[in-house]
């Protein structure tokens, strides 16, 4: 259940036109290899395996056979200026089991520069600079053996 | 006392003077032809298989059962990290990780292997048909009458498994009273109630977890290795209903060659264990069929389980995985029996059976049976030998069947002949003994067990020491922990310079390395030591294989 409730209507009183449950669910790649049909999650902390399970269900109409969770604690650190020992929040990571049939691959979010890609780039920029070279030299036909400097 | 008294360190001196010497020509020194040691590859792989393979054919030299087991513990102190294969706790979507970790082959269909077709039963059903039905409805009506199924402290799971173990119990004292006439190896057969059984062994082939993934990036000689797999030790914990076990081994289903076949597939589980599910714990390698070394009876015949966690699994709501689980449990729980009962017979997972071993499970809440037949033929799988070893093990097993439709009026109605005979040919099945074979070529001849030895300390040591790492119970003192403080302020922030360095994380030592011989023998107290300088005989012999 949300920390936050869905205020009562009361007769005269404004009607809420949006309303924001604390709950989210935030998909991520996860760090260790799971089967195909285990989803990541990362999602807020008040959420249960229930929540959970509900969450995926009924809005995004995804089957859940079991949902395991965990809470990750952070690394600690030093407080750069102060220097006493600080600790971001921590974050509970739901993992989602959909039925056998079912698959799910995370995306490649950020294509990895491939060697293809680098010449690839590096073609298109000397074809460039060539062509910038011409268009200059068939602008200065008329003005041969004039200075750089010197327009009209 | 003599006239002269001669130095003692004089004559010694004497007769070593090098000018008394003559060289003697040593001709067996050298040899027609030259003799060259073997030439080893010395990369770092190689050289730490050889290591492995030197301590492997340590354990086989071993003695005896109980010196074994306790040798396979030696490693560590507090125990192995250990991915338990509960019999009674299935996640979802398990039967590839039971089938890979056991290397087994599944062959469901409702006619067992063609072994079985030669066995006839039908005239022993004929007769047992009416006592059975009776017995079945008295247990089912009776017991729901004696004790109150409505009482809330009793959960589903433990109700169904209450009515299974009773019915089995009844099934088998009509069949066993009916056939020990008949049939003499059901009359030496030995029953055990609820045994406890486990079984511990290592599989390999799984991806490496981050955790040694990072270890082996961060040192150059291991570098290239960072992807290999490593091995998960692997525990079977279960405790059938009901066992029956004989002195003599159930004959092999399929032939050697057969065994090798490449067209029995395995599944691979490459993951970890724990991303379906798999819980882990810490614990000393175990190997209890269910009973102790030194009995008689040390092969298995048949075992009766119980299935009343489907009813855990009810969430999943998928009735096709409630079937694989039955299937898992089967192969689980066939292959974690043998292993037990290979172990025993000084077999282990890192020295591989010589023949065939053969059991037969029933999994049942009185009314719906599965029926399994398991042949193992090897249990050496670990990531040395999950490529090389052609061997795999054969499950066949039937579908869920029915032994009778409802219960009305106290009577069974539509009962199913075809299920009894399933049965009844398990009880059939004549153990022999193998022709030629040394059942036991790893053990001494004339000292098996520790009971074997006539050093009353010795045994006595061993037993106490044996028991103790089989019982997996906790230290009396507590394991070692990093505290969360010092994991904040000492190991992961340096904020305590000034702090005196005693604690291992200091002193660049690993608690969770220490080998089970690390520890102080037994105090004897002054007035039980013999006459003897103060600073001796102050600890008890120890006796580590």
């Amino acid at each position: 259940m949300s920390t936050r409730w869905y205020p009562i209507y009361q007769k005269g009183g404004p009607q809420l036109r949006v309303f924001l449950p604390n709950f989210w669910m935030k998909l991520v790649k996860p760090t260790q290899d799971q089967p195909p049909n285990i989803v990541q999650f990362a999602c807020s902390m008040e959420m249960t395996k229930h929540d959970v399970k509900n969450y995926l269900e009924k809005i995004y109409n995804i089957k859940c056979v079991d949902v395991r969770t965990r809470i990750h604690m952070p690394k600690t650190r030093r407080d750069p200026g102060k220097g006493y020992v600080i600790k971001d929040e921590d974050t509970k990571y739901a993992y989602v089991t959909m039925p056998k049939e079912e698959s799910f691959k995370f995306p490649d979010l950020f294509e990895t520069e491939t060697k293809e890609k680098i010449v690839e780039d590096h073609d298109k920029a000397m074809k460039q600079a060539k062509e910038g070279f011409q268009d200059f030299l068939k602008k200065n036909k008329d003005r041969a053996n004039m200075p750089g400097w010197f327009t009209i | 006392m003599s006239l002269f008294r001669i130095k003692t360190s004089i004559p010694p001196r004497l007769f070593h003077c090098r000018c008394f010497a003559t060289a003697l020509p040593n001709d067996e020194e050298y040899t027609a032809t030259p003799h060259y040691p073997p030439i080893l590859d010395m990369s770092f792989e190689k050289k730490l298989e050889r290591k492995k393979v030197a301590k492997h054919e340590e354990i086989k030299a071993v003695k005896t059962v109980e010196e074994k087991q306790i040798k396979l513990n030696m490693p560590r102190f507090y125990g192995f990290k250990s991915y338990m294969l509960n019999e009674d706790y299935c996640p979802y979507n398990n039967l590839g990780l039971a089938q890979h970790v056991t290397r087994t082959h599944l062959i469901v269909n409702n006619e067992l292997p063609e072994y079985y077709k030669n066995i006839d039963v039908s005239g022993v059903a004929l007769n047992l048909k009416s006592e059975i039905e009776e017995a079945i409805a008295v247990e089912i009506d009776g017991y729901k009458r004696e004790n109150d199924f409505t009482n809330d402290d009793l959960t589903k799971v433990e109700m169904e498994n209450l009515t299974s173990s009773l019915i089995v119990k009844q099934l088998n004292r009509i069949i066993k009273n009916e056939m020990s006439t008949s049939h003499p190896h059901m009359k030496n057969a030995q029953i055990d109630y609820e045994p406890r059984i486990e079984s511990t062994w290592l599989a390999g082939g799984m991806d490496a977890p981050e955790r040694v993934k990072s270890v082996r990036r961060g040192r150059p000689w291991t570098k290239h290795m960072e992807d290999d797999p490593v091995d998960r030790l692997m525990v079977f914990v279960g405790s059938p209903c009901m066992t029956v076990r004989s002195e003599l081994p159930l004959p092999p289903i399929v032939s050697r060659d057969e065994a090798e076949n490449a067209e029995l597939e395995v599944p691979f589980f490459r993951l970890d264990p724990r991303a379906v599910g798999n819980k882990t714990e810490f614990r000393h390698i175990a190997n209890t069929p269910g009973f102790w070394p030194g009995d008689p009876h040390k092969f298995g015949l048949l075992s009766y389980h119980n299935r009343g966690y489907l009813h855990n699994r009810k969430h999943y709501q998928d009735p096709q995985d409630d079937k694989e689980a039955v299937h898992r449990q089967a192969i689980i729980a066939s292959f974690g029996w043998l292993q037990a009962q290979a172990n025993f017979l000084g077999f282990n997972t890192y020295n591989d059976i010589t023949y065939p071993l053969v059991t037969q499970t029933v999994i049942t809440d009185g009314k719906v049976w599965s029926f399994y037949a398991y042949q193992l033929n090897t249990i050496v799988f670990h990531t040395m030998y999950v490529n090389e070893n052609p061997k795999r093990n054969i499950c066949w097993g039937t579908e869920e069947l029915n032994l009778y439709d409802r219960v009305e009026n106290g009577k069974l109605e539509g009962f199913n002949d075809q299920v009894l005979e399933l049965l009844l040919k398990f009880y059939c099945n004549v153990p022999e003994s193998r022709l030629g074979i040394n059942l036991t070529p790893y053990l001494n001849h004339e000292e098996k067990v520790i009971a074997d030895y006539a050093d009353d300390d010795k045994r006595q040591w061993l037993e106490r020491e044996y028991k103790f790492l089989v019982s997996n119970r906790p230290r009396f003192k507590l394991d070692y922990e990093v505290y969360s403080w010092e994991k904040i302020y000492k190991i992961d922030n340096k904020t305590r310079h000034m702090d005196k360095k005693l604690r291992p994380f200091e002193l660049l030592q690993d608690p969770f390395k220490r080998t089970l011989d690390d520890r102080q023998p037994i105090y004897i107290p002054r007035k039980f030591r013999p006459h003897l300088p103060r600073h001796k005989g102050k600890y008890a012999k120890e006796y580590f294989p």
